[in-house]
């Protein structure tokens, strides 16, 4: 009897995790999260790595450096970390693997707007959250993917597929020429 | 996205331990001084189960590695007091994220499995005839394989994998009993003692998976049966052959907690699984058990995304046991995500 029932047991439980669970869709970004238009987190710090950023302007003086990533449409402005030491071997136009750090601010907009704050500049949309390993993974316009680590006490509960993020460029803290 | 997991297990017998039967006693403990066929016979399908359960104990990354000791009756009812130590270096896990499959509700990704699984075990003999021989046997194995697994939803998923496994069993045996100082010749020309044999193992097998995350906490339940053929292809005596059927169904619950506390600029986490392993066939008659018992812990800092591919370094420690046997492991926990 108990070595019929186990199989039983086994159906019922995948019968009913099937059942709860749905069927599989590859994630998506430009979906329309759920709720109302708001901030959900502002100055969420992260480190990221630019494989292969074109350096477009540097001012040594002012210790800035201006990154350009492939398929981006815009600049970045970082300030230049001190542990930088290679900027003498940098020349503009040149391909390197910058390892930066940026803050995040996250919102739900609604046809990307936000009331009382206009239009976000959006550079980026959440693709999938990983609450437990604190992984963002983020969609950029030109459909690249990168995934991020964020510090504790991120909202990631509140975050979702869909999310609007704004990308703040803050600094350099590890440069390296590529080929 | 799953991990694969590299785990190391090493360690030393334990002093204690409760009855089992992980190596073979080779011969009766009758009064008959000499081998009769049928007792030949006899002892050479027990070596063949024992072949295959200790190639799969030792080259299967499924079945824990583990420090055993046996203090144990044998199917002959000869008394044993056997050590046994698996150590092994293998990982299990899903390569990328899950793609769509065509245009079907499901997604896949491939699954990739391999092992170097080393047994080195000794028993000393205690029985009338051969009391105070020592028998020695060594195996190692190399497996691997792969297939796919499959996602029914964000929780669901199932793997079903093909893999292959090779082993090289060697078993030495010391006569210090004048009954076996007399029949050692006798008994390594039937092939009972003193032998090698090279072997090969088909093993197939579906994992059934749900994951479920509750606040940070993943919790994963899995169901993996599986079937192992194995076959002799070399042997040290013409009359030493393997081949039989194992399976397998190994039942796991995990729990994997993060911690909410940073050490080197890694959050810790631990947790640990329970897996109740079903053995069958000549795993089951090799080994002389019905199934094994694992409680695993671990505590461990999480690298993933900041560190190649590792999802976590630490380490963790198993405690096994089964009606006739009771084993320990401890090692290093790595664990990747491809």
């Amino acid at each position: 009897m108990a070595a019929v029932s186990r199989p039983i047991s086994l159906l019922a439980l995948l019968t009913a995790a099937l059942l709860l669970g749905g069927c599989w869709a590859a994630p998506v970004a430009t979906v329309q999260p759920n709720g109302e238009a708001r901030l959900i987190q502002g100055a969420i710090a992260v480190q990221s790595v630019k494989e292969a950023a074109i350096v477009s302007s540097m001012d040594r003086n002012a210790g800035t450096i201006v990154l350009r990533t492939p398929g981006s449409a815009e600049n970045s402005n970082y300030k230049v970390g001190p542990k930088v030491s290679s900027l003498d071997n940098i020349t503009v136009g040149e391909v390197v693997q910058a390892t930066v750090t940026e803050e995040l601010t996250v919102y739900v907009l609604r046809d990307g707007q936000l009331p009382g704050a206009g239009a976000p500049a959006v550079h980026a949309r959440v693709l999938a959250v990983d609450p437990s390993y604190r992984l963002l993974k983020l969609q950029y316009p030109d459909g690249e993917n990168e995934t991020i680590k964020v510090p504790l006490g991120t909202k990631l509960e509140q975050m979702e597929a869909g999310d609007s993020v704004v990308i703040r460029p803050v600094e350099v803290i590890a440069l390296r020429r590529k080929g | 996205m799953r991990p694969s997991r590299l785990r190391t297990a090493s360690g030393w017998p334990r002093t204690a331990g409760v009855s089992a039967a992980i190596l073979v006693g080779l011969l009766p403990a009758g009064a008959e001084c000499q081998i009769t066929p049928a007792q030949a016979s006899q002892l050479r399908n027990a070596i063949g189960n024992r072949v295959e359960a200790l190639t799969i104990l030792g080259g299967d990354y499924g079945i824990a590695a583990a420090n055993f000791r046996s203090t144990g009756k044998f199917t002959f009812g000869e008394s044993a007091d056997a050590t046994v130590t698996v150590t092994k270096l293998g990982g299990a896990g899903d390569i990328g994220d899950p793609q769509p499959l065509g245009s079907l509700p499901v997604g896949w990704q491939p699954h990739l499995q391999g092992n170097m699984g080393w047994l080195d075990g000794t028993q000393h003999l205690h029985s009338g005839l051969v009391e105070g021989d020592i028998t020695e046997i060594k195996t190692y194995g190399i497996e691997f394989g792969g297939g796919a697994r499959f996602w029914v939803n964000d929780r669901l998923s199932f793997a079903p994998t093909l893999m292959g496994l090779y082993g090289h069993t060697s078993e030495t045996y010391t006569a210090n009993s004048a009954f076996m100082r007399e029949n050692l010749a006798k008994a390594t020309q039937l092939g009972l003692v003193d032998w090698t044999v090279d072997t090969w193992t088909f093993i197939t097998g579906v994992d059934f998976q749900y994951v479920y995350t509750w606040d940070r906490t993943i919790f994963t339940l899995s169901s993996n049966p599986v079937y192992y053929h194995t076959e002799s292809f070399k042997s040290s005596n013409a009359n030493l052959n393997v081949k039989g059927d194992s399976s397998t169904w190994a039942n796991i619950i995990d729990v994997d907690i993060p911690v909410g506390v940073q050490l080197f600029g890694h959050e810790l986490r631990t947790g640990g699984y329970y897996r109740w392993t079903g053995l069958y066939g000549a795993l089951s008659r090799g080994l002389n058990e019905s199934s094994l018992n694992e409680l695993h812990g671990r505590v461990v800092l999480d690298f993933l995304n900041q560190l190649w591919k590792v999802q976590w370094i630490g380490i963790g420690g198993s405690y096994v046991w089964g009606s006739h046997v009771t084993g320990w492991t401890v090692g290093a926990d790595v664990t990747f995500r491809f």
